[in-house]
């Protein structure tokens, strides 16, 4: 795994010019100082920046148990009450009127729409005493996409940017997909170059005829043919390039370097054709949005993908919860616990990392319209395969489900655990503009026990 | 190999500038503040700073080598340079440094008589310099740890409350204060999450004991409040690394009195790289730069520039004559932060820029020819007045202005009233309506939405609070929305503030109108905005203004007769701010709209100056473009020199943008001579002219065409992406329209030769010719016997694909 090429040529990396460039458009809060590092790049110069490069703190990589990663994201706040955490003994507005399952990890129920998840259980390590302290939507899903809390002075890389810079692309695959598409601005890449942001399918895999567009040459352009109209391109090109500097530009050069090495990958192209699956398995997985995602997002991560983010629904459930689960539920139970039988089958599980999570969980108590508001303290995140230790249940909220009983943990020791299963140690600074490291993630620890 | 060039360079230059010497410089100015001292009572005291301006522009601390001499030395008492009151009187302080005198007024009153400690003035700002009421810490919604704090102190009552009464006899003890547990957790010889705060011999420790002592009062309802809070010295060009600077910050009360808070003011560096400042306020230069150095106190946040630059550097400007207002400025700061700008662009360079950023298009062969053959010496000023009155130009400016209006369906807003907005829009920027008249128009409208379609700007947000954040956003580039629930923390606004605001915006009444499509907006006359602290009514005031008067009239009307006005400075700064970022990429304060006092703009003397000259042009809109585009710092090549390397915020060169997406559908559309549909609009309309914000195409949205559902500048994005990449080189836009267009058909049917025929599309695509190297690059795919149309297909593909189309340079 740490063999892999991680410098990625064309981008701000081996161009110097970044360091002292900061991208200003995307770096919006940044204010006037931090972005004129100003002044003549003269040797003394030069040297502070290979000096302040060394100055980073920098771990050797180390055998990873995650080779990739599917983060399914449920946006809005799962209520962690209806789901992986219920409260069968709590009054009943705080347990809410819906029943529980019994999964295969003894004594430790679901909530009832879990049924075919309870079933793999076993398989699951849940983690039930998440918290921080975000309970509007964006700076919660800032928290659960970036390890980091928003800050006004930096936009932060979400974990698939950090991976893309962390390890290069596999079998000529984009390292970090979104299907269907980029699902919030944190899932970007921050303060990295725009050459670690997701690649985007641009459609839904649920929908008929479903296609990745401009995957394939167009019609009437061979191989050969297509051979010489990148020559063609690289002949145009030479004369901007010598004169112009740019992280864009970088950037834009490096995504014409990976749409050629995907465009003339046949096995690359066909990662993304969902036809391929046989019907049974397709049915299987539940032709539904969240089927569709998750067994797209499985043939992505065996073809090469490193981290795969999908979303599923919308839970910000403030009424009505019983039928907003019940509406939602079933789908991803049926499609996730397939996803979880069918990367064991295939003998996946060990190597991909599957983590549900959402931005927040829902209040203790059930409110005036029959449903649950924004709650940070304590809810659920659920971790599975790549080295996560199965049917492990990890801390405990308290009676009603408001705070952390035993084991809190915040993003930080999540995302560091996380990164950790990917050979990566969080600890690890990365250079932001204005010569500014900063570390993947602040001081998090690697929560052992989560691990297998 | 460009890189070993600019190694090479740089040490050329650093040993030039290394062999001159720092000589002949003289002190040019001194500077002593505060400008007056006034103590009051026994606890006042003022810090002085003295600072030497120098004949090359370099600043000094020389605060200790000056001489400080009273006229009546019984007055005071003096602490290292520090004044504490003495005796009742007044005289005058004599500063003398190397030549230089300045005379600064003393005044001590009630020297003997100790003023009594107060909850608010005293006690609060403790909590906010030792970091107690953060955001992180007990300012947190929840407070931390059981103990909650209001967020940098929006609630003081709520505070002396939680303090005193919560958990009665927890937090405080009157028997012995020393021993409360706030007293003791801040000292960190209990327990403490938050670590130890401050020392039991600081000042900070020292009040907040003598308060418990005296039993914890709380403020008699009626007390000074804080008017204003000033940071000395207000600019500083500190030379090489090492140099510091002290600061001294004054704050203003209400009864008239001022105190100095240096030793209460929360300090914060926006870029600690090049300038940091510590608590007791001394500011320490770092690598070469600039950065703004910001105190609060209060509600209250101000800051002073600082540049750092290398020790004796040596430095003249280039002799160019300015063309207008807007090079004098930008040189001026330039010179300030000895940088060289880059020089002026081709008029090939200059052709594509103009045309890209004025009316959305690339020049036409014909255009390209005329331009490049008039020898005219003013042909680029006659050029860009040319192209201001080409409707191309409105029809970007109106696109630009339906993004900030966020003009598209939703449930509220029908096809029919949509379209009407826009049309009306479209007439307004098309007829230059003044600026002021137009904005006052749109916010105090009352009506249908057919029949006055600017109503649909209340029925695109509905809610209260949301319309007052999006009009304090787009017309004065603010977000005051962190004050909808806590004091802003790096600005001004207050709940207060914020609530005050939106009541301008809380009597706006809805109903249907015949048509179950139409909705008329009305002055209701009823309904008011309560504050969440303690639900007191918040009577309307202008934002940073005063309270308006508003009985018996549409508020809206009051507010946008303000707004929209020279009382409200940010109105003009703000938009002259945002079409300076049209034509360079960046505002002079980026983002356009996030206008704060910690987000200074990078060149404020240009911002005001717009703001003067396009109120006094009476918001003549095109002038303002006019003077942009005419100045030379607009027409600056992107290649940049040793010394504006590394500069981004100050126009010492020309930037690299790409082109925005419906300007680039349009390019590709017009290079490849076909035409577009697009949903409601004539075959051959352009993607600039789309109405509706929730029409797309997929060439549109994988570009970044703004949604407009939010009123915010980052709606528009310009990164690019690898979907991009694979639809240029794979998808329907290029290889389609260039087989629709039929270009090739037709010059290969005209006989042209077909390195002619490149040299054409190299004109229409990159408005230049190929370059010899180019040509020869080419020859080999137009060899006898090889299909000359496939050659020339790859070479049009080729550049529709290159860097230098997609980029405006």
């Amino acid at each position: 795994m740490s063999k892999q090429p991680q410098k990625i040529t064309g981008t701000w990396q081996d161009d110097p010019a970044h360091f002292r460039n900061a991208n200003v458009s995307r770096r919006g809060f940044l204010t006037v100082g931090a972005l004129c590092g100003v002044g003549s790049l003269n040797l003394a110069d030069m040297f502070r920046l290979q000096h302040a490069q060394a100055d980073l703190k920098t771990y050797d990589k180390f055998p990873a148990t995650a080779k990739s990663v599917i983060h399914i994201y449920l946006p809005g706040g799962m209520a962690h009450q209806e789901s992986f955490d219920p409260k069968p003994f709590a009054p009943i507005e705080y347990r809410g009127e819906m029943k529980q399952v019994q999964t295969k990890i003894s004594g430790e129920l679901f909530g009832e729409t879990l049924v075919a998840t309870a079933g793999v259980a076993d398989k699951l390590c849940v983690v039930r005493s998440m918290t921080h302290g975000e309970a509007a939507h964006e700076r919660g899903t800032h928290n659960m996409y970036t390890g980091y809390r928003p800050s006004p002075a930096l936009q932060f890389p979400s974990i698939g940017s950090v991976v893309s810079l962390q390890y290069g692309p596999r079998n000529n695959l984009p390292t970090y997909v979104c299907i269907p598409g980029m699902p919030n601005e944190f899932a970007g890449s921050g303060y990295l170059s725009s050459a670690f942001s997701p690649f985007s399918l641009g459609s839904d895999p649920a929908q008929g005829g479903f296609k990745v567009k401009d995957l394939n040459l167009p019609t009437g352009i061979d191989d050969s043919r297509f051979t010489t109209r990148k020559n063609v391109l690289a002949a145009v090109n030479d004369y901007f390039a010598k004169k112009e500097k740019s992280d864009d530009l970088a950037a834009m050069d490096t995504f014409y370097d990976r749409a050629y090495s995907l465009i003339s990958s046949p096995a690359a192209r066909e990662a993304f054709n969902i036809e391929a699956e046989p019907a049974p398995v397709r049915d299987e997985y539940g032709r539904g949005t969240a089927g569709a995602r998750m067994l797209l997002a499985r043939r992505l991560v065996q073809s090469g993908v490193r981290l795969v983010n999908l979303t599923f629904g919308g839970w910000d459930m403030h009424g009505q919860i019983i039928q907003g689960f019940k509406n939602q539920m079933p789908e991803f139970d049926k499609a996730f616990s397939t996803l979880i039988t069918d990367l064991e089958r295939t003998g996946l599980l060990k190597e991909t990392l599957v983590m549900v999570s959402s931005e927040f969980g829902r209040t203790p108590k059930i409110n005036g319209t029959a449903g649950r508001d924004h709650w940070p303290k304590v809810f659920s995140v659920v971790l599975a395969g790549g080295g996560i230790k199965g049917g492990k249940i990890f801390g405990s909220s308290n009676s009603t489900a408001s705070e952390p009983e035993e084991e809190a943990i915040g993003p930080q020791d999540l995302f560091t655990t996380v990164y950790h299963c990917l050979g990566i140690n969080a600890d690890q600074e990365m250079m932001a503009p204005g010569d500014r490291p900063i570390e993947i993630i602040d001081g998090g620890a690697v929560r052992k026990e989560l691990l297998a | 190999m460009n890189l070993r060039i600019t190694f090479l360079a740089a040490i050329l230059f650093t040993a030039i500038s290394g062999a001159a010497s720092a000589q002949d410089v003289t002190v040019a100015e001194l500077r002593v503040f505060p400008p007056a001292v006034n103590l009051a009572t026994s606890k006042d005291r003022q810090l002085m700073v003295v600072q030497a301006v120098y004949s090359d522009g370099i600043t000094r601390d020389v605060t200790a080598q000056a001489q400080m001499t009273l006229a009546n030395p019984a007055l005071v008492r003096r602490e290292a340079n520090t004044f504490w009151p003495a005796v009742d009187g007044a005289s005058e302080l004599k500063v003398e440094f190397a030549g230089k005198v300045v005379m600064v007024p003393v005044k001590v009153e009630k020297a003997a008589a100790q003023r009594d400690i107060s909850f608010k003035l005293d006690v609060m700002p403790i909590f906010m310099k030792a970091g107690c009421n953060t955001g992180s810490c007990h300012g947190a919604a929840r407070g931390k740890d059981g103990f909650r704090l209001s967020l940098f102190g929006f609630d003081p009552n709520g505070d002396h409350f939680r303090l005193t009464r919560e958990l009665s006899g927890r937090r405080i003890d009157l028997a012995v204060p020393a021993a409360s547990l706030v007293v003791e957790k801040s000292l960190g010889v209990v327990p403490h999450t938050g670590g130890k705060r401050f020392t039991p011999e600081s000042e900070l420790n020292q009040e907040l004991v003598r308060w418990i002592t005296v039993g914890c009062p709380n403020d008699a309802a009626e007390i000074p409040t804080v008017t204003g809070v000033e940071i000395y010295p207000k600019q500083a060009v500190l030379d090489g690394e090492g140099e510091t600077q002290q600061v001294t910050v004054v704050a203003t009360y209400s009864d008239g009195t001022d105190r100095d808070v240096t030793g209460l003011a929360l300090f914060l560096s926006n870029n600690d790289n090049s300038a940091s400042i510590n608590e007791a306020g001394v500011v320490k230069a770092g690598a070469r730069g600039e950065a703004f150095i910001m105190a609060r106190f209060s509600t209250f946040t101000v800051g002073s520039q600082y540049i750092v630059l290398p020790k004796g550097l040596k430095f003249s400007f280039p002799a160019q004559q300015p063309v207008n207002y807007v090079d004098e400025l930008v040189n001026a700061k330039l010179t300030k932060l000895r940088i060289t700008p880059s020089g002026i662009c081709s008029d090939e360079v200059f052709l594509r820029r103009i045309y890209v950023d004025l009316v959305g298009l690339l020049p036409t062969t014909e255009e390209y020819t005329k331009f490049l053959a008039d020898p005219a010496p003013d042909k680029r000023a006659k050029l860009i007045d040319e192209l201001v009155n080409r409707k191309e130009f409105t029809e970007i400016w109106v696109g630009k202005w339906a993004e900030w209006l966020m003009i598209r369906t939703t449930n509220q807003v029908a096809y029919k009233p949509m379209l009407l907005y826009y049309n009306w829009l479209s007439d307004q920027v098309g007829k230059n309506v003044p600026l002021d008249k137009m904005v006052q128009e749109l916010l105090g409208a009352s009506g249908g939405t057919f029949k006055v379609p600017q109503t649909n700007y209340y029925q695109n947000e509905r809610d209260t609070l949301k319309v007052s954040e999006n009009v304090a956003q787009v017309f004065m580039g603010m977000r005051i929305q962190c004050a909808q629930c806590h004091n802003h923390p790096f600005d001004r606004w207050t709940m207060d503030d914020y609530y005050s605001f939106s009541a301008f915006f809380s009597q706006v009444g809805r109903k249907g109108a015949e048509d179950y499509r139409e909705t008329i907006v009305f002055n209701s006359g009823g309904g008011e905005v309560a504050h969440p602290v303690g639900g007191r009514v918040m009577a309307p005031k202008f934002l940073g203004g005063d309270v308006a008067q508003v009985a018996g009239k549409d508020r809206r009307d009051v507010m946008a007769a303000w707004l929209a006005s020279p009382q409200n400075p940010y109105f003009a700064q703000n938009f002259a701010n945002r079409v300076w970022e049209h034509f360079f990429g960046v505002g002079i304060i980026e983002p356009v709209d996030d206008v704060r006092v910690s987000n200074p703009p990078s060149n404020p003397e240009l911002i005001v100056e717009f703001g003067k000259k396009f109120t006094a042009s009476n918001y003549d809109f095109k002038l303002l473009v006019k003077d942009i585009c005419k100045s030379q710092t607009y027409q600056r090549t992107t290649e940049r020199n040793e010394s504006n390397m590394t500069d981004e915020r100050n126009f010492a060169h020309a930037t690299l943008r790409r082109i925005k997406a419906e300007s680039m559908l349009d390019c590709i559309t017009l290079v490849t001579g076909t035409k577009d549909k697009f949903p409601g609009l004539p075959l051959g309309a352009r993607a600039t002219q789309i109405a509706n914000g929730s029409t797309s195409t997929y060439f549109l949205t994988t570009f970044g065409r703004a949604t407009r559902e939010t009123v915010c500048s980052c709606e528009v994005k310009m990164e690019p992406t690898l979907s991009q990449a694979l639809h240029l080189l794979n998808g329907d836009t290029v290889n389609q329209k260039m087989a629709a267009g039929g270009l090739i058909d037709k010059y290969l049917a005209e006989k042209l030769e077909p390195l002619v025929i490149v040299e054409r599309f190299y004109i229409a695509c990159l408005s230049r010719k190929p370059t010899p190297a180019e040509i020869e690059n080419f020859k080999p795919l137009f060899v006898a016997g090889s299909d000359a149309k496939k050659g020339l297909e790859d070479v049009f593909w080729a550049l529709m694909n290159s860097r230098e189309f997609l980029f405006n340079h």
